[in-house]
């Protein structure tokens, strides 16, 4: 028994160190690492194609810059599944969802020439606007950006509500979990980092319930399934293939 | 619609019970109009008729919440009240002030003497809209909230735009107001959580007393534990929070004490 733990925990210890990290990503079934600039990129279709319009763009990294998540996903009522929300071109005229921004003051409004600025159906648009990024903190996935240390430097100051009228809850805890798989280092979920950007009503209690071990184990296999850290951590936030974003001595 | 908005009302009134079982994806808030909406079917559809959607938001803008869930008796709960058709006639519950008088009763007559039935104005699942008044309409000019109905009804009730009634004649007994206990802290309980400061007076106004003591919260100090958790699934600051009154997202409204 005990020499078989041994032998799951090496294998798991060399996975993580030795293997480059698309076979992890083969291991766990990732979906495929698209190119920086299209990193966080989506194609929103829920009624767009029904009126013969082509699908919207949606850059997260162009809006991050400028605005943190809860300001679209809280504040918003954005879903965190792609043409799941509610949006109508009447809503945005009302000013709700994307129009709570674009109207032509806060951000270009709903005009004929503007459409295709969204609507274009094309998720690499926006290519030439990464070249703006080059002077963030790098990392080595997702957008090759370390979108918290950029926050963190001061070197982009995305606002925390559109009323300004927010202010985190200064709750910085710091969480470990131990990983199953012998040698692998625990993960380690910092509560600082993710309120630069996030409301605590984003993950609790939806995503995550908030008592203590009261969730009984985090598995890859959901994350990759788009649950819990999967929900952002695959498509948005820094991708599952970075490993030791989260497992870290 | 139907088949949609069915599972949009189940989902909006079990929300804060089912959260358990739908841990790690997150669920759709309900839209402003929505929200406090309660699903009423003990009953229709066996006697074969729409069940009943009733909005928190419109009698709230007229009366407190005691006047029904205290002097009418409603259960906090959805469906657990049990109101039947009878029970209405008789004078008890929505037929307490539902009689012709107070508000619309079960049929009108106009002034020349010609009937009409007001069944659908409550019996309303999935007849269309019915309501005399729409939620947009009617709450354009209260005070915005960030939540829920996306309205500060607090602050609708303190700049007087909204007046509550917390006496129906005939039902309610005047009693001497008790004095109001001081607004006090709730600890966190954990660390760099602020704690949260509650305020009986704020309650008291819509809630009285009798609301909330003694089944819900005991009313010696410190005897009632509870957890963030029980509250997400709906039990003590839940009962109301997340289904009625302004919903759990809005953290920093309770957690509000400065560190």
């Amino acid at each position: 028994m005990k020499s078989k733990l041994l032998v799951i925990s090496l294998a798991g210890l060399l996975l993580l160190t030795f293997l480059p990290s698309n076979a992890v990503a083969q291991f766990l079934q990732l979906p495929p690492a698209p190119p920086p600039e299209q990193y966080g990129n989506i194609l929103i279709n829920r009624n767009s194609g029904n009126y013969g319009v082509k699908p919207v763009v949606f850059s997260h990294w162009l809006h991050r810059m400028k605005y943190t998540c809860r300001v679209c996903h809280l504040e918003l009522g954005f879903n965190f599944q792609a043409s799941t929300t509610l949006i109508t071109e009447k809503a945005n005229r009302e000013g709700k969802y994307c129009g709570a921004c674009h109207n032509g003051k806060i951000a270009f409004g709903i005009t004929k020439d503007n459409c295709k600025l969204c609507h274009n159906g094309d998720i690499s648009s926006g290519k030439s606007e990464f070249a703006r990024l080059e002077t963030l903190p790098k990392a080595g996935y997702g957008n090759g950006i370390d979108w918290v240390k950029a926050v963190e430097d001061g070197a982009i100051k995305p606002k925390g509500s559109l009323d300004g009228n927010y202010k985190t809850v200064p709750f910085k805890k710091k969480l470990t979990y131990e990983v199953e798989w012998g040698d692998i280092p625990p993960a380690v979920f910092p509560h600082k980092a993710h309120i630069l950007w996030l409301d605590c009503a984003n993950c609790h209690p939806g995503i995550f319930n908030i008592e203590m071990k009261s969730t009984r184990h985090f598995s890859m296999d959901e994350m990759v399934n788009r649950e819990s850290c999967g929900v952002c951590h695959l498509t948005v936030a820094f991708p599952l293939n970075d490993c030791r974003g989260c497992h870290r001595r | 619609m139907k088949r949609g908005t069915l599972v949009i009302l189940i989902l909006i009134i079990t929300g804060s019970l089912a959260f358990a079982s739908s841990m790690g994806v997150l669920k759709r808030r309900p839209l402003p109009d929505e929200y406090g909406n309660v699903f009423m079917n003990n009953y229709s559809m066996k006697n074969n008729i729409a069940p009943v959607i009733f909005n928190h938001w419109l009698h709230r803008a007229k009366y407190t919440c005691r006047l029904c869930h205290v002097d009418l008796g409603f259960a906090m709960k959805a469906g657990a009240t049990g109101v039947t058709e009878e029970d209405n006639k008789r004078g008890f519950y929505c037929g307490a002030c539902h009689n012709g008088k107070e508000a619309f009763g079960p049929k009108e007559k106009n002034m020349f003497g010609k009937e009409t039935k007001n069944c659908a104005r409550c019996h309303s699942f999935g007849q269309g809209p019915v309501l005399e008044k729409d939620f947009y309409k009617f709450t354009k000019e209260f005070p915005k909230g960030r939540f829920g109905n996306g309205i500060d009804w607090e602050k609708a009730e303190q700049e007087g735009k909204i007046r509550l009634k917390d006496y129906l004649e005939g039902v309610s007994i005047r009693r001497k107001p008790l004095s109001v206990p001081k607004d006090f802290d709730i600890n966190a309980g954990a660390a760099h959580m602020p704690e949260i400061i509650f305020s009986h007076r704020k309650h008291a106004v819509w809630n009285g007393c009798e609301v909330c003591h003694p089944e819900i919260f005991d009313v010696r100090k410190g005897a009632t534990k509870y957890t963030m958790s029980d509250i997400f699934s709906g039990k003590y600051c839940g009962v109301c929070h997340g289904k009625v009154a302004f919903p759990n997202l809005d953290c920093q409204r309770c957690h509000s004490k400065p560190i």
